[in-house]
């Protein structure tokens, strides 16, 4: 599974939506992606990249592009 | 078997927590500032008598840093964190007009910040799990106002509050979070109140002593244990009755 597969699969799993929903997704655009989902979702990328996220990383997480710039500080990169 | 991370292992109710839990079946990351061989060394007979492993980890909790590294370090082990005890913590007293307003930083980073911070990560993992109880070491010196303990005091109230508050936010992801309120306790720590002082309180409780570091330690195994399944976001005073 490459980077980015993994990567929408944390999407996935942690909100609980389809693989074509995460393309340009924001923080509360979709009812799924609440503070609860946020959890879920940092959750599962922490356990999909074996990382553990800054609590200024999780803030800033707000969409689905922003949180590939976020994992580049944690020496992952999602082409 | 269940897993714990305890800190603040090395002395007083801490020490306590730890030989209990081991004497339960219980693994211990033992977390604590300072290495220390002799501790180390009852560790690894308390941890022989028991067959649980008690593994020593050393971290500053002045130091965000430090305990980012140590959690991490945990957690690269694999091992499922059933149980999280805050218990490290530092005593202070002085009056208001007495207290430097870097000594109540220096406080409320210790004895709040810092346990906020372990809950937080410690709490993903846990999410992660389904499941954990996190017990944090509060005070009646946080539930009853008495002058000239304004930093300790204001830190452990502060803390007791986040522990109802995070039961809420916790609950639905089968982490329960329950704090322990100590009173006079025989330990380093609970020595800081002056003789007379101490007597004075004692005198005025139903059960007229100090409590025993192992009377705290009892309390904290029933909130890790799940003989409290039903129990969240709850205070429980171990205190003698001061506080009724």
């Amino acid at each position: 599974m490459t980077n980015r597969e993994k990567y929408v699969q944390a999407f996935v799993e942690g909100l609980e939506i389809n693989a074509d929903q995460t393309e340009g997704l924001a923080y509360e655009a979709i009812p799924e992606w609440d503070s609860v989902g946020h959890m879920n979702l940092i959750g599962c990328l922490e356990e999909a990249f074996d990382i553990m996220m800054e609590t200024d990383d999780i803030i800033e997480l707000n969409s689905f592009e922003k949180g590939i710039e976020i994992l580049k500080k944690y020496g992952i990169t999602i082409a | 078997m269940a897993n714990a991370i305890v800190t603040g292992a090395s002395r007083g109710i801490g020490r306590a927590i730890v030989e209990k839990f081991a004497s339960e079946g219980i693994c211990i990351w033992a977390c604590s500032h300072n290495p220390d061989t002799e501790l180390e060394v009852w560790y690894a007979g308390l941890a022989e008598k028991h067959g649980v492993f008690i593994r020593p980890v050393y971290f500053d909790l002045a130091d965000e840093q430090s305990v980012s590294g140590a959690m991490k370090g945990i957690f690269a082990e694999n091992l499922p964190v059933d149980i999280l005890v805050n218990n490290a913590g530092i005593p202070s007293g002085g009056l208001m007009n007495m207290t430097s307003t870097g000594e109540l930083r220096r406080v409320l980073d210790i004895n709040f910040v810092s346990q906020v911070r372990i809950m937080q990560l410690v709490s993903r993992k846990m999410m992660r799990q389904g499941n954990g109880s996190i017990i944090n070491m509060g005070s009646v010196g946080g539930l009853e106002a008495r002058p000239g303990y304004l930093a300790y005091g204001s830190s452990k109230a502060a803390l007791m509050w986040a522990t109802r508050s995070v039961s809420k936010e916790l609950g639905p992801y089968g982490i329960r979070v329950n704090a322990v309120a100590p009173g006079l306790v025989d330990t380093d720590m609970g020595s800081y109140k002056k003789d007379e002082e101490a007597r004075k309180i004692i005198s005025g409780m139903p059960i007229q002593r100090k409590g025993e570091p192992m009377e705290i330690a009892n309390a904290v195994y029933f909130l890790a244990s799940d003989e409290s399944s039903f129990i969240t976001g709850s205070i429980i005073n171990v205190d003698g009755g001061r506080i009724v």
